[in-house]
Protein backbone atom coordinates (compact mmCIF):
# COMPACT_ATOMS: atom_id res chain seq x y z
CA UNK A 1 0.00 0.00 0.00
CA UNK A 2 1.09 3.55 -0.32
CA UNK A 3 2.16 4.94 3.14
CA UNK A 4 1.00 8.42 4.43
CA UNK A 5 0.83 10.49 7.27
CA UNK A 6 -1.12 13.31 8.43
CA UNK A 7 0.63 17.27 7.77
CA UNK A 8 0.76 19.18 11.31
CA UNK A 9 -2.29 20.61 11.94
CA UNK A 10 -0.75 24.45 11.78
CA UNK A 11 0.89 23.36 8.17
CA UNK A 12 -2.58 22.49 7.49
CA UNK A 13 -4.20 26.23 9.24
CA UNK A 14 -1.63 27.96 7.18
CA UNK A 15 -2.77 26.57 4.02
CA UNK A 16 -6.88 27.20 4.75
CA UNK A 17 -5.53 30.62 5.88
CA UNK A 18 -7.24 32.80 3.51
CA UNK A 19 -10.27 30.42 2.69
CA UNK A 20 -13.66 30.58 4.52
CA UNK A 21 -15.66 27.37 3.74
CA UNK A 22 -13.00 24.13 3.35
CA UNK A 23 -13.99 20.50 2.36
CA UNK A 24 -11.56 18.25 3.23
CA UNK A 25 -11.93 14.98 1.16
CA UNK A 26 -10.66 11.17 2.52
CA UNK A 27 -9.45 8.09 0.34
CA UNK A 28 -11.17 5.09 1.24
CA UNK A 29 -8.61 3.00 -0.37
CA UNK A 30 -4.24 2.81 1.24
CA UNK A 31 -4.53 5.58 3.20
CA UNK A 32 -7.69 4.59 5.26
CA UNK A 33 -5.80 1.43 5.88
CA UNK A 34 -2.61 3.37 7.21
CA UNK A 35 -5.11 5.24 9.71
CA UNK A 36 -3.98 8.42 7.70
CA UNK A 37 -6.74 9.92 5.32
CA UNK A 38 -9.91 7.83 5.95
CA UNK A 39 -13.46 8.81 6.75
CA UNK A 40 -12.27 8.76 10.91
CA UNK A 41 -9.25 10.75 10.24
CA UNK A 42 -11.32 13.09 7.90
CA UNK A 43 -13.64 13.56 10.90
CA UNK A 44 -10.86 13.97 13.41
CA UNK A 45 -9.53 16.45 11.13
CA UNK A 46 -12.27 18.49 10.43
CA UNK A 47 -13.52 18.91 14.33
CA UNK A 48 -9.98 20.07 15.24
CA UNK A 49 -9.97 22.78 12.37
CA UNK A 50 -13.45 23.93 13.08
CA UNK A 51 -12.06 24.37 17.15
CA UNK A 52 -8.96 25.22 16.36
CA UNK A 53 -10.09 28.32 13.73
CA UNK A 54 -13.04 29.47 16.50
CA UNK A 55 -10.75 29.89 18.84
CA UNK A 56 -8.51 31.95 16.76
CA UNK A 57 -11.42 33.69 16.11
CA UNK A 58 -11.75 33.31 12.78
CA UNK A 59 -14.16 30.33 12.45
CA UNK A 60 -14.16 28.36 9.49
CA UNK A 61 -16.59 26.64 7.80
CA UNK A 62 -15.11 22.41 7.31
CA UNK A 63 -16.61 20.13 5.99
CA UNK A 64 -15.95 16.26 5.11
CA UNK A 65 -16.13 13.83 2.16
CA UNK A 66 -14.85 10.56 1.48
CA UNK A 67 -14.33 8.91 -1.96
CA UNK A 68 -13.43 5.45 -2.15
CA UNK A 69 -10.38 5.99 -4.83
CA UNK A 70 -9.26 9.50 -5.14
CA UNK A 71 -6.84 8.54 -7.88
CA UNK A 72 -9.10 7.45 -10.61
CA UNK A 73 -11.74 10.31 -12.68
CA UNK A 74 -15.11 7.71 -11.72
CA UNK A 75 -14.53 7.94 -8.15
CA UNK A 76 -14.82 11.74 -7.55
CA UNK A 77 -17.76 12.39 -10.06
CA UNK A 78 -19.91 12.94 -6.65
CA UNK A 79 -17.54 15.74 -5.63
CA UNK A 80 -18.29 17.88 -8.87
CA UNK A 81 -21.65 19.09 -7.38
CA UNK A 82 -20.55 20.03 -4.02
CA UNK A 83 -17.82 21.87 -5.23
CA UNK A 84 -18.86 25.19 -5.66
CA UNK A 85 -20.08 25.77 -1.61
CA UNK A 86 -16.09 25.85 -1.01
CA UNK A 87 -13.18 28.10 -1.42
CA UNK A 88 -10.41 25.33 -1.08
CA UNK A 89 -10.55 21.29 -0.94
CA UNK A 90 -7.72 19.90 1.47
CA UNK A 91 -7.54 16.41 0.27
CA UNK A 92 -6.46 13.57 2.31
CA UNK A 93 -5.44 11.40 -0.39
CA UNK A 94 -1.86 10.78 -1.13
CA UNK A 95 0.25 12.64 -3.90
CA UNK A 96 -1.62 10.97 -6.59
CA UNK A 97 -4.87 11.83 -4.86
CA UNK A 98 -4.28 15.27 -4.54
CA UNK A 99 -3.16 15.49 -8.12
CA UNK A 100 -5.97 13.84 -9.98
CA UNK A 101 -8.41 15.99 -8.48
CA UNK A 102 -6.63 19.20 -9.11
CA UNK A 103 -6.66 18.01 -12.80
CA UNK A 104 -10.05 16.61 -12.98
CA UNK A 105 -11.50 20.01 -11.19
CA UNK A 106 -8.90 22.52 -12.15
CA UNK A 107 -11.65 25.06 -11.41
CA UNK A 108 -10.94 24.53 -7.59
CA UNK A 109 -7.71 24.23 -5.70
CA UNK A 110 -6.49 20.99 -4.03
CA UNK A 111 -3.90 21.25 -1.41
CA UNK A 112 -2.63 18.35 0.37
CA UNK A 113 -3.49 17.12 4.08
CA UNK A 114 -0.95 14.48 4.02
CA UNK A 115 2.74 13.78 3.26
CA UNK A 116 3.14 10.69 1.10
CA UNK A 117 6.01 8.59 2.45
CA UNK A 118 6.64 5.18 0.50
CA UNK A 119 4.95 1.81 -0.67
CA UNK A 120 5.01 -0.54 2.59
CA UNK A 121 3.28 -2.68 4.58
CA UNK A 122 2.36 -3.09 8.54
CA UNK A 123 4.66 -4.93 10.23
CA UNK A 124 2.79 -4.91 13.34
CA UNK A 125 -0.06 -2.82 14.51
CA UNK A 126 0.77 1.09 13.85
CA UNK A 127 4.33 0.15 12.71
CA UNK A 128 4.96 0.31 9.09
CA UNK A 129 8.34 -0.36 6.77
CA UNK A 130 9.42 0.66 3.18
CA UNK A 131 8.95 -2.48 0.75
CA UNK A 132 8.99 -1.01 -2.97
CA UNK A 133 10.95 1.35 -4.22
CA UNK A 134 9.08 1.32 -7.70
CA UNK A 135 12.57 1.03 -9.72
CA UNK A 136 10.63 -0.46 -12.26
CA UNK A 137 13.02 -3.50 -13.47
CA UNK A 138 11.77 -6.03 -10.25
CA UNK A 139 14.69 -8.26 -9.40
CA UNK A 140 13.18 -10.19 -5.98
CA UNK A 141 13.89 -13.55 -8.28
CA UNK A 142 17.85 -12.89 -7.12
CA UNK A 143 17.63 -12.09 -3.93
CA UNK A 144 14.96 -14.15 -2.17
CA UNK A 145 12.14 -11.60 -2.10
CA UNK A 146 13.92 -9.38 -0.23
CA UNK A 147 14.73 -5.68 -2.12
CA UNK A 148 18.31 -4.41 -2.05
CA UNK A 149 16.79 -1.26 -3.53
CA UNK A 150 14.15 -0.40 -1.09
CA UNK A 151 15.66 -1.46 1.99
CA UNK A 152 19.39 -1.48 1.66
CA UNK A 153 20.58 2.32 2.42
CA UNK A 154 23.34 2.39 -0.29
CA UNK A 155 20.89 0.61 -3.33
CA UNK A 156 23.90 -2.34 -3.49
CA UNK A 157 23.48 -5.06 -5.41
CA UNK A 158 26.02 -7.70 -5.20
CA UNK A 159 26.23 -7.44 -1.04
CA UNK A 160 26.91 -6.37 2.27
CA UNK A 161 29.08 -2.82 2.63
CA UNK A 162 31.08 -2.14 5.90
CA UNK A 163 28.47 -0.36 8.09
CA UNK A 164 26.76 -3.47 7.82
CA UNK A 165 27.31 -5.00 11.64
CA UNK A 166 25.38 -8.08 13.54
CA UNK A 167 23.10 -7.79 10.97
CA UNK A 168 22.27 -4.04 11.70
CA UNK A 169 22.45 -1.31 9.22
CA UNK A 170 24.99 2.00 10.26
CA UNK A 171 22.37 4.21 9.78
CA UNK A 172 19.97 3.09 12.23
CA UNK A 173 19.87 0.53 15.06
CA UNK A 174 16.92 -0.42 14.21
CA UNK A 175 17.28 -1.36 10.57
CA UNK A 176 18.12 -5.12 9.19
CA UNK A 177 20.95 -5.10 6.49
CA UNK A 178 18.95 -5.63 4.02
CA UNK A 179 22.03 -7.97 2.70
CA UNK A 180 22.41 -10.06 5.70
CA UNK A 181 18.56 -10.69 5.45
CA UNK A 182 19.38 -11.51 1.53
CA UNK A 183 21.84 -14.44 2.89
CA UNK A 184 19.85 -15.79 5.17
CA UNK A 185 16.93 -16.61 2.97
CA UNK A 186 18.79 -17.85 0.35
CA UNK A 187 20.98 -20.08 3.00
CA UNK A 188 17.57 -21.09 3.81
CA UNK A 189 16.39 -21.78 0.28
CA UNK A 190 19.77 -23.57 -0.39
CA UNK A 191 20.56 -21.26 -2.92
CA UNK A 192 23.62 -19.45 -1.91
CA UNK A 193 25.61 -19.79 -5.10
CA UNK A 194 23.04 -17.77 -6.93
CA UNK A 195 23.92 -15.17 -4.76
CA UNK A 196 27.30 -15.48 -6.60
CA UNK A 197 26.56 -14.80 -10.07
CA UNK A 198 27.49 -10.89 -10.31
CA UNK A 199 24.97 -8.23 -10.89
CA UNK A 200 26.45 -5.57 -12.99
CA UNK A 201 25.46 -2.18 -12.65
CA UNK A 202 21.43 -1.82 -12.41
CA UNK A 203 19.64 0.28 -15.43
CA UNK A 204 17.96 3.37 -13.68
CA UNK A 205 16.18 4.29 -16.71
CA UNK A 206 13.36 2.33 -15.55
CA UNK A 207 13.34 4.57 -12.33
CA UNK A 208 12.83 7.78 -11.77
CA UNK A 209 16.63 8.19 -13.59
CA UNK A 210 14.82 8.26 -16.79
CA UNK A 211 11.88 11.04 -15.78
CA UNK A 212 8.09 10.68 -15.14
CA UNK A 213 7.00 7.00 -15.94
CA UNK A 214 4.26 6.05 -18.03
CA UNK A 215 2.69 2.67 -18.83
CA UNK A 216 0.85 1.83 -22.24
CA UNK A 217 -1.57 -0.64 -22.67
CA UNK A 218 -2.93 -0.60 -26.39
CA UNK A 219 -4.78 -3.89 -25.67
CA UNK A 220 -6.87 -1.77 -23.05
CA UNK A 221 -7.00 2.08 -24.74
CA UNK A 222 -10.71 2.50 -25.86
CA UNK A 223 -8.85 5.01 -28.19
CA UNK A 224 -6.87 2.69 -29.78
CA UNK A 225 -9.33 0.11 -30.73
CA UNK A 226 -11.95 2.88 -31.76
CA UNK A 227 -9.11 3.79 -34.62
CA UNK A 228 -8.82 0.20 -35.87
CA UNK B 1 -17.14 28.20 29.25
CA UNK B 2 -19.51 27.65 32.43
CA UNK B 3 -17.90 29.71 35.56
CA UNK B 4 -19.95 27.88 38.20
CA UNK B 5 -19.21 24.28 39.01
CA UNK B 6 -23.05 23.25 38.83
CA UNK B 7 -23.01 24.63 35.45
CA UNK B 8 -20.57 22.97 33.86
CA UNK B 9 -21.54 20.79 30.75
CA UNK B 10 -19.99 17.24 31.21
CA UNK B 11 -20.77 14.27 28.91
CA UNK B 12 -19.91 10.84 30.87
CA UNK B 13 -19.28 8.12 28.17
CA UNK B 14 -20.46 5.20 30.04
CA UNK B 15 -19.61 1.43 29.65
CA UNK B 16 -23.14 -0.10 29.73
CA UNK B 17 -21.66 -2.86 32.22
CA UNK B 18 -20.08 -1.07 35.23
CA UNK B 19 -20.01 2.72 34.92
CA UNK B 20 -23.57 3.14 33.47
CA UNK B 21 -24.73 0.09 35.70
CA UNK B 22 -22.90 2.20 38.91
CA UNK B 23 -24.91 5.24 37.70
CA UNK B 24 -27.97 3.75 37.51
CA UNK B 25 -27.66 2.18 41.13
CA UNK B 26 -26.38 5.68 42.55
CA UNK B 27 -30.14 6.86 40.91
CA UNK B 28 -31.70 3.67 42.54
CA UNK B 29 -29.48 5.19 45.95
CA UNK B 30 -31.14 8.62 45.80
CA UNK B 31 -27.52 9.66 45.48
CA UNK B 32 -27.39 13.30 43.44
CA UNK B 33 -25.17 14.96 41.01
CA UNK B 34 -25.16 17.46 38.83
CA UNK B 35 -27.91 17.99 35.64
CA UNK B 36 -25.33 19.17 33.81
CA UNK B 37 -23.59 15.61 34.15
CA UNK B 38 -24.77 14.22 30.63
CA UNK B 39 -24.22 10.52 30.63
CA UNK B 40 -24.50 8.09 27.58
CA UNK B 41 -24.44 4.53 27.36
CA UNK B 42 -21.82 2.73 25.18
CA UNK B 43 -21.80 -1.29 24.78
CA UNK B 44 -18.33 -0.60 26.05
CA UNK B 45 -15.72 2.33 26.62
CA UNK B 46 -13.32 0.65 24.25
CA UNK B 47 -16.47 2.02 21.15
CA UNK B 48 -15.10 5.55 21.94
CA UNK B 49 -13.34 7.01 19.31
CA UNK B 50 -11.42 10.28 19.61
CA UNK B 51 -13.72 12.16 17.09
CA UNK B 52 -16.63 11.25 19.89
CA UNK B 53 -14.73 13.23 22.72
CA UNK B 54 -13.57 15.85 19.84
CA UNK B 55 -17.20 16.59 18.72
CA UNK B 56 -18.56 16.80 22.47
CA UNK B 57 -16.15 19.43 22.72
CA UNK B 58 -16.93 21.20 19.77
CA UNK B 59 -20.89 21.39 20.75
CA UNK B 60 -19.90 23.33 23.90
CA UNK B 61 -18.96 20.59 26.74
CA UNK B 62 -16.67 21.70 28.97
CA UNK B 63 -15.61 18.37 29.91
CA UNK B 64 -15.85 14.58 28.64
CA UNK B 65 -15.32 11.71 31.34
CA UNK B 66 -15.05 8.05 29.49
CA UNK B 67 -15.92 5.34 32.55
CA UNK B 68 -15.54 2.02 31.95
Amino acid sequence: MIVAEQKPLNEIKTMIADAERVLLVGCGTCVTVCFAGGTKEVDLLATSLRMSTKLDGNGKVVDEFTVQRQCEWEYNEPLKEKLDDYDLVVSLGCGVGVQTLNEQFPQKQFVPGLNTAFMGLPTEQGVWEERCAACGNCILDKTGGICPIARCAKQLLNGPCGGSQNGVCEIESDVPCAWQLIWERANDLGQIDRLMELQPAKDWRTSRDGGPRKIVREDLRLVAHEEE
Amino acid sequence: MSQNGDKLQIIAFCCHYCAYAAADLAGGMRLKYPPSIKVIELPCSGKINPVQVLKAFEQGADGVMVAG
